[in-house]
């Protein structure tokens, strides 16, 4: 399990002669194992927040420590691959490649570590069970539902076994039955796996499965002032 | 950490079946356009260059040493060009050959007004000496007065016509008569190779001459060199001789067409730009189409070099195959086609070297035509690609 802490955290970038800051001095605390649910309006810096925490993007300043590591130091190379051994990211457009197929989208991770095909086809199996996919593991993308895409790519984020799992809109694409079963199995996989799991969402439904939710408004938590927030 | 499958690099080929044609075609072409000056550079330098331990010295008009059409000396000349010492001999006949030069219409067919400019050189039997390289492959050498001729291998592609057409018994015309051919030879890679041989008076006869264009002797090495040459020509000054090896003379041609050369390689060059501007503006599209793809990957966790390298094998996989391509059509189709030039011809050369120049050229085209789009794809932040 990972907890994630965020000291005085600020992104700003320019946009032309203005500088935008989606994230003002944010100060958080999740502890490892927790189920959260990031919501605000749309330019809060939510997904901001996810980038930064998924070591996508750097801070302009403060400190991001993910597991007690300050990630925003860490260079490309590093940081590319403690990705792919502590992230697991989940999209809202599932991003899958689509000359690939279930499969081998899901392998995709694994084909990073050094494991032989024996291993690697034991964890995808394993992957694609645990996300209900499993009878469509030789189905392309085009082949797919939206809501079967996206399990696909949750077996994608968890079949590297990342103790982070993060996702941005991951229902924002799909009608309210898949919402409804993508949310259940993302809240099966943080209890049964015990993954930090931290979900930006617009989607209400989704603070029904999550342990808590946070709410952004202009790059900071709404909350008490002073009060580091510190959550589940 | 290892990089991503070798299979993704394939599928992705699979993509778009129409830029994946056109990628394809694009290679083949500027693979063949490199292939194809490349052999004529090659075969046109290698038949100004004379045959390997050459010690033959050419006796030519003072002030034409970089012509030999344009030479006259007198026939006289080839007497006194014996009295060299150290000249090769074989059975008590000295290696000595007098010859005419003459560009003349060739017509194949006696309905057709003009001919064609076709170099035809005036022998006698001796000219076999001083040309070891020149092989008869069919039929014998022309008698003269009797209107027979002697056809080098590249005729056929100098005059316009099949080669069968220039079989043995074949007639030509010159000069408003008929000649027959009685034999064929070959000259690989020299300019003889485009030549007709006609016996030196037969060859007089027509072009109203009673003088040679050129002696051409053999010397026997350490016994003789050019400085005896030399000092003959400088002691017949009634004669007006010029002097040179062979190998100077035709160093002299291959400088005089060097800018030719040159202009053919500009030519590769800008076409292979136009090539690299056609491969960076098919693989911009490519890649720009997988933007968001690139930033995913990343996210999961392969490096940048990953990435690179998947998108170069992908180019590869195009460019190797069109370059295997024009190498094959390279190898078949140009070796040995004769080009004209001046009012001469030469073989173009498919050979090893230009084959791997060739090849090296579609290769690298393939790497420069892919890596400035990868690097573009690539610097967009992960975070704006995903939103791509």
């Amino acid at each position: 399990m990972i907890g994630i802490e965020c000291r005085a955290l600020t992104k700003k970038f320019m946009k032309g002669e203005t500088t935008i800051t989606p994230l003002d001095s944010l100060d958080l605390v999740i502890e490892p194992g927790s189920f959260l649910a990031l919501m605000g309006p749309s330019g809060s810096g939510k997904t901001t927040l996810l980038n930064l925490i998924a070591g996508i993007d750097r801070p302009t300043s403060g400190e991001l420590l993910v597991d007690g590591l300050d990630i925003a130091h860490l260079s490309r190379s590093r940081l590319a691959r403690w990705r792919a051994e502590k992230v697991g990211y989940i999209f809202q457009l599932y991003h899958l490649v689509p000359v690939l197929t279930a499969y081998e989208n899901v392998e995709l991770p694994l084909l990073i570590h050094p494991l032989s095909r024996k291993e690697r086809h034991a964890r995808v199996q394993r992957a694609l069970e645990l996300a209900g996919i499993a009878d469509r593991h030789d189905h392309y993308p085009r082949q797919l539902s939206g809501g079967q895409e996206q399990r696909v790519a949750i077996a994608r984020a968890i079949v590297a076994d990342p103790p982070l799992l993060l996702a941005d809109e991951p229902t924002g694409d799909l009608d309210r039955e898949s919402s409804t079963a993508i949310l259940k199995l993302l809240r099966k996989l943080s209890e049964d796996l015990g993954k930090t799991l931290l979900v930006v969402t617009h989607d209400i439904a989704t603070t029904d499965y999550a342990q808590a939710t946070l709410h952004l408004e202009k790059g900071r938590l709404v909350t008490e002032p002073g009060e580091e927030q510190r959550h589940a | 950490m290892r990089g991503l499958p070798f299979d993704y690099a394939t599928r992705n080929l699979g993509r778009s079946p129409g830029r994946l044609a056109g990628a394809l075609v694009g290679s083949t072409l500027v693979t063949l356009l490199v292939i194809a000056s490349a052999s004529f550079i090659r075969g046109m330098g290698a038949s100004l260059d004379p045959p390997a331990g050459n010690s033959n010295v050419i006796f030519l008009g003072a002030g034409s040493e970089e012509s030999v059409e344009r030479s006259e000396i007198r026939m006289q000349a080839a007497d006194v060009v014996g009295t060299i010492s150290g000249l090769r001999t074989r059975l008590g006949q000295p290696f000595i050959s007098p010859e005419v030069h003459i560009g003349l219409a060739v017509r194949t067919d006696p309905a057709v007004p003009e001919g064609r400019l076709t170099p035809l050189r005036g022998v006698r039997p001796s000219a076999f000496l001083v040309h070891s390289e020149v092989q008869i492959t069919e039929g014998r050498a022309p008698v003269a007065g009797a209107n027979e001729l002697l056809v080098g291998g590249l005729v056929s592609g100098q005059l316009g016509v099949p080669d069968a057409r220039l079989g043995l018994g074949e007639v030509l015309h010159i000069d408003g008569r008929e000649w027959r051919i009685v034999g064929r030879m070959r000259a690989p890679r020299t300019v003889i190779d485009a030549e007709i041989w006609i016996p030196l008076t037969d060859l007089q006869v027509i072009a109203q001459r009673d003088n040679l264009s050129c002696v051409i002797a053999t010397l026997v090495p350490g016994e003789a060199d050019i400085t005896d040459a030399e000092i003959l020509a400088a002691q017949r000054l009634d004669l007006e001789l010029a002097v040179m090896t062979e190998s100077e003379y035709y160093a002299t041609l291959s400088r005089f067409y060097a800018p030719v050369r040159a202009m053919v390689l500009a030519t590769a060059l800008l076409v292979a730009l136009g090539g690299i501007l056609g491969g960076l503006n098919t693989m911009v599209a490519a890649f720009a189409s997988r933007v968001r793809e690139v930033g995913t990957l990343q996210v999961i966790g392969y490096p940048r070099r990953a990435i690179i390298l998947s998108f170069l094998q992908e180019s590869w996989i195009i460019s190797s195959c069109g370059a295997l391509v024009a190498g094959a059509l390279g190898w078949a189709v140009l070796d040995g086609v004769a080009v004209r030039f001046s009012m001469g011809a030469f073989g173009l050369i498919v050979d090893a070297p230009v084959l791997a120049i060739g090849v090296g050229a579609g290769l690298g085209l393939g790497l420069l035509g892919a890596l400035p789009p990868t690097i573009h794809c690539l610097r967009l932040p992960v975070g704006q690609a995903l939103k791509s």
